[in-house]
């Protein structure tokens, strides 16, 4: 057996009516044909291929139906069918036309009875409205028919058979391959499972919800009072009409003298009084501004917009004044009509007789009046905030005095371009240095009082930094020109300073021979070349007061000074592995701290208080801790080419000047981010300092001017530094598109000098 | 006239004795039009003064001395023709008119005078005193002039027995003697000879003082005790004897030869006295930029330093008495001597008017602003005591009158200010405008002296002689 699971389904049904209707089958076939004519093709294939199922299905089945077959034939043979073709639609068309549809059968009484052709309901039949068949056994319970093979009767009196229950096979199959409207449920009149359509599902659905149950459903039809307002012609009751139908009622007398007496007193009009129609049928019109009289401001109160009076220039002979000219009349014809600061050109007539017809009448009217209507009624509060406020509360640069305003010296005799300057530790001179190869120092009222050309003057070596020795007992100047770091002891101090400066300087020449022997030894007999040479300088230049040298491997850009004058570091940046170098001066020992850096090294300083070390590269800036040898902290300005930087005297602020246009202030407590960024400048920034006492700081750009900062830093952590441009200090000139060089902080007062390129010193006070 | 202006009724007063009306003659109907000239002719008339020679005359309106004609002021003030109008008349200045220049060699740091008139002239008392100039210039040398402009004098080089370095500040002791001190550190004391015409004269250093450890900023002399202040960067006071007996010798370690360099061998070769100080008082955090004697009492000076102070200080205990902190560094100052005040110029391009008695319950009397530099000297008019002159960075010598004062806006500090009565530009930049940072033109040092003049000398390598008499009513 391998029947189609849809098979099988039908099986159960062709077994019924196979059991149903055992001597009717062929009736009801027929039946079924005839009223079937447009699928009566289909039926035969069907009813084809269902034939070999049922053979297979059961002998019994087969044989019925070979009955069946020939209780058919001879059907029509009795009715006298002339062709056996009753599978043909057509022909059964017409056999329904000619014969009625019943048999005259003699009844018990011998009369006549129609005895209709049984109607089959079987599978293939498309009788819809044909039921199964009926169990008429009544309202008894189906277990009375349990110990029979049958469950009950149908309308013609035989039995319905028990369904074969499924084997457990087919219970399976059922219970896997849900039918189409499966309940699960088993009908107790049928004994087979109850399947629902889809319709009656939606109908039990809708049913459980509370909702009408179909569409044609009307809940609430019309009521149709039957015993009220249609008058019968045919009365239920034949009572004559009762007395008090024609006797005035007491009760609505009584009620209507109470309202007769309320109106004769007036309580009630009885009619409404004369309303004067006639106005309220008119157009109303609102005077909103009417009665209109002087209130205090108010929001709900606005005056009516005012028509400003004519002015002067509105009269036909305005005086000449106020005639436009040609060119305002040109501009106020270019201009859109809205954007018109007034509607109307001042013209002038000689009387008044030729004043034309104001073209604008009607528009100005209606304008005026669009105006009137439009005006809002209610004052809007708008959110007024003055976006000024939004920014952050800065204090007035007038507040954060003293700061240099003005130039007040002017400082000339270099021949070429000011690489760089320096105050002295006690404020009192000046030193810079020069494209010009020299060294000079300087009073501060502008008077040149030392200076020394370091190389030969034919070719001279710029002199890129000049920094002072951070002390006032000693009077040393350290001049970077070329390869060479020169040490300075200006003779223009009192003999026991400078008694003092030339001790400090030559005391490292006892050491300077062992630690360069030191330095040679140590790599495993390969002759290493220690960082720096310290010699002295040529006999003419020990007489300026030009006391000793170094010479490192490449030109020297940046000279900075340890706090206490010991040590100080040079930056070259083409130095390669050398660039940085720490010199310590009492040793005439020259150290190169870091064997690899990352980038071009720009610049080097010391940290003001702790034993830190800041090496800037062309990107980034690296705190180093000189005692325990490591790195602390990476600082990213985020600029792409840093061209100086200085620390906060307090330790924890830097400012980073860069050739990128821009100056960084970082907290170094904060981020590695920097914490202001500030763009003032239109070209490079070649310095940044920091004022030693005072909250002020400065930079130095090649557009030829300084800015000023006030920079107060707290020592409240919850508070941020702030940073207030205060001023722009312009007067050195661009030359070759260098403007300022350096600048450097008087160590007390809010002075400060800067370095140009155009051969000047400037002091700014 | 009278169709075309009103008349004002003017009360004339006047603190010139020798020009006082008479009581019945001070009220007077004027035209409203009039002007200060027109005014000042009314006053010289027959019926007024009666002056023999006219006197031009200055008036001064409720302080404020008048420019407009008396119609413009009084609605400028926003006064009533009707009020009568006090005006106050006083003699009237005459711009202080060039007179003279001596060319130097270098920048010229320090002038002073010598005349009948001045400090050092007074003390020699009846004793014809010739009118001289000594200036300190910045290549060392001390050079003194006669009024034609002709150096009678100059003083030995660094090579010699004189200063090695530049001279900061040169002052008279005597008619014979002067001082004179600068970045090396030390005061000379000379001795000024002179020929009997008064064309040629030697100048002697009769002693050195040593005891300063740095650069000498000014100092000031007092003749008559014979006593000498300077004012040092090393943030002390000195005192000091002008005559070799009494001062004491000077400290083994201040001297020259106690550091073996070169520079001290040479400056060492000289064979002049050297002293010490009387005292050396250390005062100030920084630079000491002005000490000078009380006027009239020389037992009291007045520091000014670089740290925003002026001090008092007594010179018998040598010791601090008060101190006044302005806002700004201090460059200078000067004892205006009837007001009793200091007149400080600051860097701060202004002069501030401090009044240094415990009592004083302000401070800053006034300021004077005007200059657009630093301020770098200042000097009182010998012939009155409200007026002062200043020299500063800006190229510029400018003569004040503290009686002209106005109440300062709040952004310029309060208090009184006062503005420049005359503007003295260096004489080669006349017509020109202010060279910016008063680049080459500086004036480094000012004095005024009745019989002289505003004498000022500076970055231009002149001495400058003004006009300085009559310059501001009595």
């Amino acid at each position: 057996m391998g029947p189609s699971i849809p098979s099988r389904k039908r099986k159960e049904i062709v077994e019924e009516v196979v059991e149903s209707d055992d001597e009717f089958g062929g009736a009801e076939l027929e039946g079924i044909l005839s009223q079937s004519e447009d699928e009566s093709g289909v039926e035969e294939s069907d009813s084809e291929g269902e034939e070999p199922e049922l053979d297979e299905d059961e002998d019994e089945d087969e044989d019925e139906d070979e009955d069946e077959d020939e209780d058919v034939r001879s059907d029509g043979e009795e009715d006298g069918k002339p062709n056996g073709e009753r599978k043909n639609g057509a022909n059964d068309e017409e056999v329904d036309d000619d014969k009625p549809n019943y048999r005259i059968v003699k009844d018990a009484n011998g009369g006549e009875r129609y005895e209709y052709e049984e109607i089959d309901p079987v599978y293939d039949s498309d009788d819809t409205d044909a039921q199964g068949p009926v169990n008429t056994i009544g309202n008894i319970p189906l277990s009375f028919y349990d110990s029979y093979p049958h469950i009950g009767y149908d309308i013609n009196g035989k039995k319905i058979m028990r369904p074969a229950t499924g084997e457990a096979l087919d219970a399976l199959l059922d219970s896997i391959e849900l039918p189409k409207g499966w309940t699960g449920l088993t009908d107790p009149e049928t004994g087979k499972p109850l399947n629902l359509s889809q319709e009656e599902l939606e109908l039990l659905k809708k049913l459980q919800m509370n909702e009408v149950p179909s569409d044609d459903y009307d809940p609430y039809p019309d009521l149709i009072p039957y015993f009220t307002s249609i008058e019968e012609k045919m009365p239920l009751s034949a009572a004559p009409e009762p007395k008090r139908r024609f006797v005035p009622s007491k009760h609505e007398a009584k009620r209507i003298a109470k309202l007769v007496r309320a109106i004769k007193d007036g309580k009630i009009l009885p009619y409404r009084p004369p309303q004067p129609e006639e106005t309220e049928e008119e157009e109303k019109y609102y005077d909103i501004w009417a009665n209109e009289e002087p209130q205090d401001r108010h929001i709900m109160n606005i005056p009516a917009p005012k028509l400003a009076p004519p002015g002067y220039d509105l009269s036909y002979n305005p005086p000449p004044e106020y005639l436009p000219t040609a060119e305002e009349k040109d501009a106020w014809e270019k201009l859109d009509p809205e954007e018109r600061e007034k509607e109307y050109l001042p013209s002038q007539f000689d009387a008044l007789r030729k004043v034309p017809a104001y073209g604008e009448f009607v528009k100005e009217r209606f304008e005026r009046c669009l105006d009137l209507y439009l005006a809002p009624r209610v004052r809007k509060n708008r959110l007024n905030i003055d976006p000024n406020s939004l920014l952050p509360k800065l204090p007035r640069p007038e507040e954060l005095r003293p700061f240099p305003t003005v130039c007040q010296t002017i400082f000339r005799g270099h021949t070429s371009r000011v690489r760089t300057v320096a105050f002295s530790p006690d404020g009192e001179w000046i030193a810079s240095g020069s494209d010009d190869g020299t060294v000079r120092v300087w009073a501060l009222n502008g008077h040149q009082e030392w200076s020394a050309q370091l190389s030969s003057a034919d070719e001279p070596e710029p002199v890129n930094m000049v920094r002072w020795r951070p002390s006032k007992d000693t009077f040393i100047l350290a001049a970077a020109a070329g390869e060479d770091l020169f040490f300075i002891a200006p003779p223009i101090v009192s003999d026991a300073t400078e008694q003092a400066s030339r001790d400090i300087l030559d005391a490292g020449f006892g050491y300077a021979t062992n630690g360069a022997s030191s330095a040679a030894t140590t790599a495993d007999g390969v002759k290493k070349e220690p960082p720096a040479k310290w010699s002295r300088p040529s006999s003419s230049l020990v007489a300026k007061g030009v006391l000793l040298k170094a010479t490192v491997r490449s030109t020297i850009k940046t000279i900075n000074w340890h706090r206490r004058g010991d040590f100080l570091c040079t930056v070259s940046p083409t130095g390669q592995r050398s660039s940085v170098v720490i010199h310590t001066l009492s040793k005439h020992l020259s150290q190169v701290p870091f064997r690899k850096l990352p980038g071009l090294a720009q610049t080097a300083q010391f940290h003001p208080t702790r034993p830190y070390f800041f090496v800037a590269t062309q990107r980034m800036i690296r705190c180093y801790d000189l005692q325990r040898q490591e790195l602390l902290k990476v600082i990213q300005p985020g600029a792409r080419w840093i061209s100086s930087m200085d620390v906060h005297p307090g330790g924890d602020n830097l400012i980073v000047g860069s050739y990128d246009r821009r100056l960084l202030w970082h907290d170094l407590d904060l981020s590695n981010r920097p914490y202001k960024t500030m763009r003032f400048h239109p070209e490079a920034i070649r310095a940044v300092k920091f004022h030693r006492g005072l909250p002020l700081f400065a930079d130095a750009s090649d557009d030829g001017s300084l800015q000023i900062f006030h920079g107060k830093v707290v020592s409240d952590l919850m508070e941020n530094a702030t940073i207030v441009p205060v001023k722009m200090l312009r007067g050195h000139k661009v030359e070759k598109k260098l403007g300022v060089m350096d600048v450097d902080w008087h160590p007390k007062h809010p002075w400060i000098v800067s370095a140009g390129a155009d051969m000047t010193l400037r002091l700014w006070a | 006239m009278d169709a075309s202006s009103a008349q004002v009724k003017v009360v004339f007063t006047t603190n010139e004795e020798d020009l006082v009306l008479p009581e019945s003659r001070r009220q007077l109907l004027v035209p409203a039009d009039i002007k200060r000239y027109g005014l000042s002719r009314i006053l010289n008339s027959e019926s007024m003064l009666d002056t023999s020679s006219p006197v031009p005359l200055d008036f001064l309106a409720n302080g404020t001395f008048l420019k407009t004609s008396i119609e413009e002021y009084l609605k400028s003030n926003g006064l009533s023709q009707e009020t009568t109008l006090t005006l106050q008349y006083v003699r009237s200045l005459l711009p202080p008119v060039y007179e003279a220049s001596f060319e130097h060699d270098d920048w010229v740091s320090g002038v002073d005078v010598l005349s009948s008139t001045s400090a050092a002239g007074l003390l020699a008392g009846d004793v014809a005193v010739n009118e001289r100039v000594a200036s300190a210039s910045y290549d060392g040398l001390v050079r003194i002039w006669n009024p034609s402009g002709k150096a009678i004098a100059v003083s030995a080089g660094g090579k010699g027995e004189g200063h090695t370095q530049r001279i900061n500040a040169v002052r008279w002791l005597s008619p014979t003697q002067l001082a004179s001190a600068g970045l090396d550190r030390k005061v000379m004391v000379w001795d000024y000879k002179e020929a009997n015409d008064g064309f040629s004269g030697s100048l002697k250093p009769n002693m050195e003082l040593w005891g300063h450890e740095k650069n000498i900023n000014s100092i000031d002399v007092n003749g008559s005790t014979r006593r000498i202040l300077t004012a040092s960067s090393d943030g002390r006071v000195g005192l000091w004897s002008a005559s070799k007996r009494t001062a004491p010798q000077a400290d083994p370690e201040t001297l020259p030869s106690a550091h073996n360099t070169k520079r001290a061998k040479l400056s060492n070769a000289g064979s002049t006295a050297q002293r010490g100080p009387l005292a050396m008082i250390p005062l100030h955090d920084e630079s000491v930029t002005a000490a000078i004697f009380h006027p009239k009492d020389s037992t009291v000076a007045y520091s000014a330093s670089l740290d925003h102070t002026v001090k008092t200080i007594d010179l018998t205990t040598q010791q601090e008495v008060s101190r006044l902190t302005t806002m700004h560094p201090i460059l200078c100052a000067t004892a205006l001597p009837g007001a009793n005040l200091v007149a400080a110029g600051s860097s701060a391009r202004h002069i501030t008017l401090l009044d240094p008695r415990e009592s004083a319950a302000a401070t800053a009397a006034m300021t004077l602003r005007g200059h657009v530099n630093m301020v770098v000297s200042v000097a009182a008019c010998p012939e009155n005591d409200y007026s002062l002159v200043s020299g500063s960075h800006d190229s510029t010598c400018r003569v004040w009158d503290l009686r002209s004062t106005r109440t300062a806006s709040s952004d310029e500090g309060n208090g009184n200010v006062s503005e420049p009565v005359y503007t003295i530009g260096r004489e080669w930049l006349k017509g020109k405008k202010l060279p910016p940072a008063g680049d080459g033109a500086k004036v480094l040092s000012v004095v005024w002296d009745k019989t002289w003049g505003i004498v000022s000398g500076g970055e231009d390598k002149k001495v400058q002689i003004n006009r300085g008499t009559g310059l501001l009513a009595l």
